[in-house]
């Protein structure tokens, strides 16, 4: 206690105390901010689809973003489910702004498998209610809409397989983490969702 | 306040790191530790981003030394570093299911360091100690019996080590021919999950079955297309002249030398994507019927028997009734598919007026062309071709439910039971099907047919054993008719039943593995056994063409460089290992494997070889990552894969860290809490 004479038992307290509210505070600011950026994301860039869509040449979704949106994926019968601008490439980046189709894979719709990539606890959360049997649409930017059905629900180790890109048929499959309540990311399970063009 | 922000912001990244770096290693440690271990001097990228550098390159020579019945095969790893930062490098390597695996050199420049034997559990603490101490070090783990893994610490930046290993096998003489196949290639293996309910949501997916996934396997595959090269030389000294040899699947050239010949592969190198397989047959037909050897070791004595029954036997008078299973899984898809599907339709026209049969295909689930075994007629074998050719590839390999069902076909005395399994085997749950077959097969004879450039032999050798038939490998299409023929023709033939050894002098033998009770056809028996004393000769006894039958062979005296002990230790070591998968007293088999292993200077599935330089070579402080080098996918498969992306955020754990701190906070600032404390 020599060399620090002014602090008493009780200012201690309160660094800490102060230091631990903050840092607490700190983090659970950035647990909302992954959840509103997701959503946020998912929303300029939807509303960026729907201008290009309609001939506008400035769809970008904020001025200085850099990607562009694939496809929309669409949850569920008809065009009310929830919906998903999914964004080209798996990086870290663009996941934290929607779900991202990997390019070494087909575009959805063609022959082959296209691999579709979400977070678990954000646009992806909702794979955990997902059924043998659901629907699932892809409306590409030309507007053309594919219509898969979900034929079959996996959990596999990421350490120990891949996903094949070979199929007979415009193949889906999604993958996110899992288990989905596990709060250490970074997991070696993944979910893999596969669906197959609705005859 | 921004600078503020950012030094809270720091503090709260700090905590978080240390509370999930203290929750990972919570967590059960992983089975392969070359690849998590990370000590910290070791920075291991594992991102997707991972897989755009690459610095790590693996080239493979095997030389093979044949004499007599034994080869005697050296596979040196070149793991050579092009990058410049220091590199630990892993391999995932395929071997014969029964190599016998004794001698690991490490060479780095001139200095090179021969392997020990050890407890994997000793082996691999040597090995990281190594590691971390900056030393050269290499082990060799058994992932399977038929998988292996090589692991190399701190290869310096633009630097080579190499990794020889040597190993024993006997060779079969099967169908009037010997084969010597060396593997190159892995064909990625599936475990099926637990069936899913499929109108259940996810969430009540059986978490214990992902702990049980996670926990049976170890370093996993990294299995791309062929870009591993291999460089392959037979020296064939068989003691007996050659009437013909062939590669079956790569183009050889063939030297004459002094002992015999010299096989090599023509060009410099091949791409690794497709097994060796060098067959050769003696001049004088039928001159091989038995064989005996022995090599003296201390007071024991280790004796090698081949028995090769005649290929002639009558033709069974007996129905047959036959029920076919064929994999429709996803990796049979291309020629694997046509393949089986010319198999299956051949055994179909195989089948005879009178005989019974029945067709089940399976991937995730499965179907069957009748109910029940149907007679062979018309009709039967016009539905039977419909549903040949409607048969596509796609799914899952899930095994059990269709053998199941055809083992549970009831039992018929008036008919010969056979069940045909035609399949790759890409399966994670070997142990869990064996077990199955051994339990339920009763009477009946499952033969397996793997398909495809590299089928999983381990597996369907041991499900082929366990229900008492044969394995028959069919690697390219125009080898489906030929194969098929001679399975079929064992199929109609028993030819050697109720087979018995008789020692001189009632000695008393150690077979290695338990003795099959009738042989087919063109099927080779190997017999390795320990005996107290060096007999002269052994006499064979059984029933043949339903007469008794008496047969002497003289033994023949061998040096100790053969290594037939060794060679008696791994068939003993399979067998302990078998009874361990069907369930026997883990903690005594265990102890007998790793005594039989050390003893043996073997590698185990407890054992690993393990080679420690004394010289520290990486300085303190040096970058350094972790790089598995690819193994080749077998040719002709779609292994045209992507992998996975990290798919969490850290939201969860930020907000739970969150939490943390807030109630941490809230508990210092409320007063009367704080008067209770002892502080």
């Amino acid at each position: 206690m020599t060399y620090l004479p002014n602090l008493r038992l009780e200012d201690w307290r309160k660094a800490a105390m102060v230091a631990a509210l903050i840092a607490g505070a700190v983090c659970v600011t950035e647990a909302a901010w992954i959840h509103v950026k997701a959503s946020l994301a998912q929303a300029l860039i939807g509303a960026a689809w729907r201008r290009e869509q309609a001939g506008s040449r400035n769809a970008q979704p904020w001025p200085w973003a850099d990607t562009r949106p694939l496809a929309q994926l669409t949850f569920g019968e008809g065009t009310h489910g929830p919906k998903f601008m999914v964004l080209e490439g798996s990086s870290g980046r663009n996941l934290a702004f929607g779900p991202t189709h990997d390019p070494a894979s087909v575009i959805p719709g063609e022959t082959g498998n296209s691999v579709i990539e979400g977070h678990r606890d954000t646009h992806f959360a909702l794979l955990r209610n997902v059924k043998i049997g659901d629907t699932l649409h892809v409306e590409s930017l030309a507007g053309r809409n594919i219509s898969f059905m979900v034929t079959d629900i996996t959990i596999v180790d990421s350490r120990r397989s891949r996903i094949s890109l070979h199929a007979d048929g415009p193949r889906l499959t999604l993958a996110t983490c899992y288990p989905f309540d596990a709060v250490v990311p970074g997991g070696p399970l993944r979910l893999i969702v596969t669906a197959d063009r609705s005859p | 306040m921004y600078l503020f922000n950012l030094v809270s912001r720091a503090a709260c990244r700090v905590l978080v790191v240390s509370l999930s770096t203290w929750l990972a290693s919570a967590l059960p440690a992983g089975a392969h530790e070359p690849l998590e271990a990370q000590s910290g001097t070791l920075y291991l990228k594992s991102s997707p981003d991972a897989d755009a550098y690459e610095a790590l390159r693996v080239a493979t020579t095997m030389r093979a030394q044949v004499t007599g019945n034994v080869a005697r095969v050296h596979v040196t790893q070149r793991f050579s570093n092009t990058g410049s930062d220091w590199v630990e490098g892993l391999y995932v390597f395929p071997l014969s299911a029964d190599a016998a695996v004794d001698e690991l050199y490490m060479s780095v420049g001139e200095r090179t360091i021969r392997g020990e034997i050890q407890e994997k559990a000793k082996a691999q603490a040597a090995y990281a100690q190594a590691r971390s101490e900056g030393k050269q070090a290499s082990i060799v783990d058994q992932e399977r019996p038929n998988m292996f893994t090589t692991a190399v610490a701190n290869i310096a930046p633009n630097s080579t080590v190499s990794i020889e290993i040597t190993y024993l096998e006997t060779i079969p003489y099967r169908d009037s021919r010997y084969t010597l196949r060396l593997p190159l290639a892995i064909t990625p293996r599936y475990t099926p999950g637990a069936a899913l309910d499929p109108a259940a949501p996810l969430a009540a997916a059986n978490a214990a079955w992902v702990n049980a996934t996670i926990g049976t396997s170890a370093t996993p595959e990294r299995v791309t297309a062929p870009r591993q090269h291999v460089d392959i030389t037979v020296e064939l000294a068989p003691g007996f002249p050659v009437r013909s040899v062939a590669s079956l699947h790569h183009a050889v050239d063939v030297k004459d030398d002094a002992l015999g010949k010299e096989i090599h592969l023509s060009g410099n190198q091949i791409a690794a994507d497709h097994d060796f397989e060098l067959v050769w047959a003696p001049a004088v037909a039928g001159d091989v019927e038995t064989a005996a050897f022995a090599e003296k070791v201390g007071d024991d004595t280790f004796a090698l028997l081949v028995l090769t029954p005649p290929n002639d036997a009558d033709e069974a008078t007996q129905p047959r009734e036959v029920t076919f299973i064929i994999d429709t899984s996803g990796s049979m898809h291309g020629p694997s598919i046509e393949q089986a599907s010319a198999a299956l339709q051949m055994g179909i026209d195989r089948l005879k007026q009178g005989d019974l049969f029945n067709i089940i295909r399976f991937a995730s689930d499965y179907s069957s062309l009748f109910a029940m075994p149907q007679p062979v007629g018309d009709s039967s074998r016009l539905l039977a071709r419909q549903f040949i050719s409607s048969l596509r590839a796609g799914g899952g390999t899930e095994m059990r439910a269709p053998l199941e069902r055809a083992m549970s076909t009831p039992p018929n005395a008036s008919f010969l039971q056979q069940i045909v399994f035609i399949t790759d085997g890409s399966v994670g749950n070997e142990a869990e099907l064996v077990a199955l077959i051994n339990r339920e097969i009763g009477k009946t004879r499952l033969f397996t047919v793997g398909i495809g450039a590299a089928p999983n032999s381990y597996f369907l050798e041991q499900a082929a054993a366990a229900g008492r038939g044969s394995y028959t490998s069919i690697a390219e299409r125009n080898q489906v008719g030929s194969r098929m023929q001679d399975l079929f023709h064992k199929l109609e033939r028993p030819a050697l039943i109720d087979l018995k050894l008789l020692w001189p002098d009632h000695l008393p033998a150690d077979v290695a593995a338990t003795l099959p009770g009738d042989i087919y056809a063109g099927d080779p028996l190997v017999i390795l056994a320990r005996l107290p004393a060096s007999p002269s000769s052994l006499t064979l006894s059984g029933r043949m063409r339903g007469q008794d039958w008496v047969h002497e062979v003289q033994i023949m005296r061998v040096g100790e460089q053969s290594g037939l002990s060794k060679l008696w230790a791994r068939e003993r070591i399979a067998d302990l290992s078998r009874q361990l998968q069907f369930g026997g007293d883990r903690e005594q088999l265990r102890t007998s494997i790793l005594d039989l292993a050390l003893k043996h200077h073997l590698v185990s599935e407890f054992t690993s070889l393990v080679a420690v330089d004394d010289v520290v070579v990486r300085p303190p402080g040096s970058l350094g990552h972790v790089e598995q080098a690819p193994t080749s996918a077998p040719t002709g498969s779609y292994w045209t894969t992507t992998g996975f992306a990290k798919t969490a955020t850290p939201a969860g754990l930020l907000l739970a860290c969150g939490l943390l701190c807030m109630t941490f906070g809230a508990f210092l600032y409320w007063p009367r809490y704080r008067r209770q404390m002892v502080l």
